[in-house]
């Protein structure tokens, strides 16, 4: 086996091989439509309580939301070979997007709300809508910013 | 942290096993890891059970269907010896080519030789 010592490139070789890991992070095809419908639930909820069928309530849709969250969490982690903790704040990189993601949200949700008691559905669904795209955009941008760190090394905790 | 080598980490091998482990993700697949580092199977099996021994890595076994996976990870105690063997290493690296008689020893892109005439 070889040995560190005798062999002065060794970082530079771990470097080439965390840059061929960081490769490996891309999400499948139907990691982002499954972000995107998991956004789209999740601003449904407001909807819910007003124009929604008697004995509909919000929390069977939070509950769908996290049931669908942990599917692609885990599904990313299989289709890839790296479990990363996609949701926290962890990577350097992806803690601006992250941040946004979680922004985005409270101002989508809270808008809606405001407009749905106003009676403004169409002005709630639009809202709802550009906020899944927002929300998708920042999501690509925080795997870009964990695949950066799993290439430099610096999302280890 | 420490920067101190730790000769368990060492190895090349072993060494490119832990620098990824420490890389940021919480759990590494088999396949993935063999790929990354570039070795086979059964080099990945025996130096992850060398890790394992020694505390340093975790393995998560499981089936998907009837394929087995093996999911790697750093346990705190090796992620501690990781990161301090790595400042080690980054240390040696600084003063071996900051000396003036090791600046020619540092690698350079590869060129094609010259053709005479």
């Amino acid at each position: 086996m070889g040995d560190v010592a005798r062999d002065p490139a060794a970082l530079e070789r771990l470097r080439v091989q965390r840059s061929r890991l960081a490769d490996r992070m891309r999400p499948p095809w139907w990691y982002l439509p499954g972000i995107a419908i998991l956004w789209a639930l999740a601003f449904a909820a407001p909807f819910s309580s007003r124009y929604g069928p008697r004995g509909v309530h919000t929390w069977p849709i939070l509950l769908a939301v996290l049931a669908v969250a942990g599917l692609l969490q885990w599904g990313l982690a299989r289709a890839t070979g790296i479990a990363v903790a996609v949701g926290s704040l962890r990577y350097p990189s992806g803690r601006p997007a992250e941040i946004a993601i979680v922004v985005v949200a409270a101002a989508a949700f809270v808008t809606e709300i405001l407009l749905i008691h106003r009676g403004l559905v169409v002005a709630a669904i639009a809202v709802a809508a550009l906020a899944v795209v927002a929300e998708v955009a920042g999501q690509q941008a925080h795997l870009r910013g964990i695949r950066h760190d799993l290439q430099s090394g610096g999302g280890s905790a | 942290m420490t920067a101190k080598p730790d000769p368990l980490i060492h190895p090349i091998t072993r060494l490119s096993i832990c620098g990824l482990l420490a890389a940021g993700a919480d759990w590494v697949e088999f396949a993935a890891l063999r790929d990354a580092v570039g070795i086979s199977d059964s080099v990945l099996s025996k130096q992850s059970r060398v890790l394992e021994d020694a505390g340093y890595v975790e393995v998560r076994k499981g089936a998907v269907g009837r394929r087995p996976r093996t999911w790697f990870r750093l346990t705190p105690e090796g992620r501690r010896a990781v990161q301090g063997h790595l400042a080690w290493l980054a240390q040696l690296e600084e003063a071996v080519f900051v000396s003036p008689d090791m600046q020619q020893a540092r690698p350079r892109p590869r060129m094609q030789p010259r053709r005479a005439g």
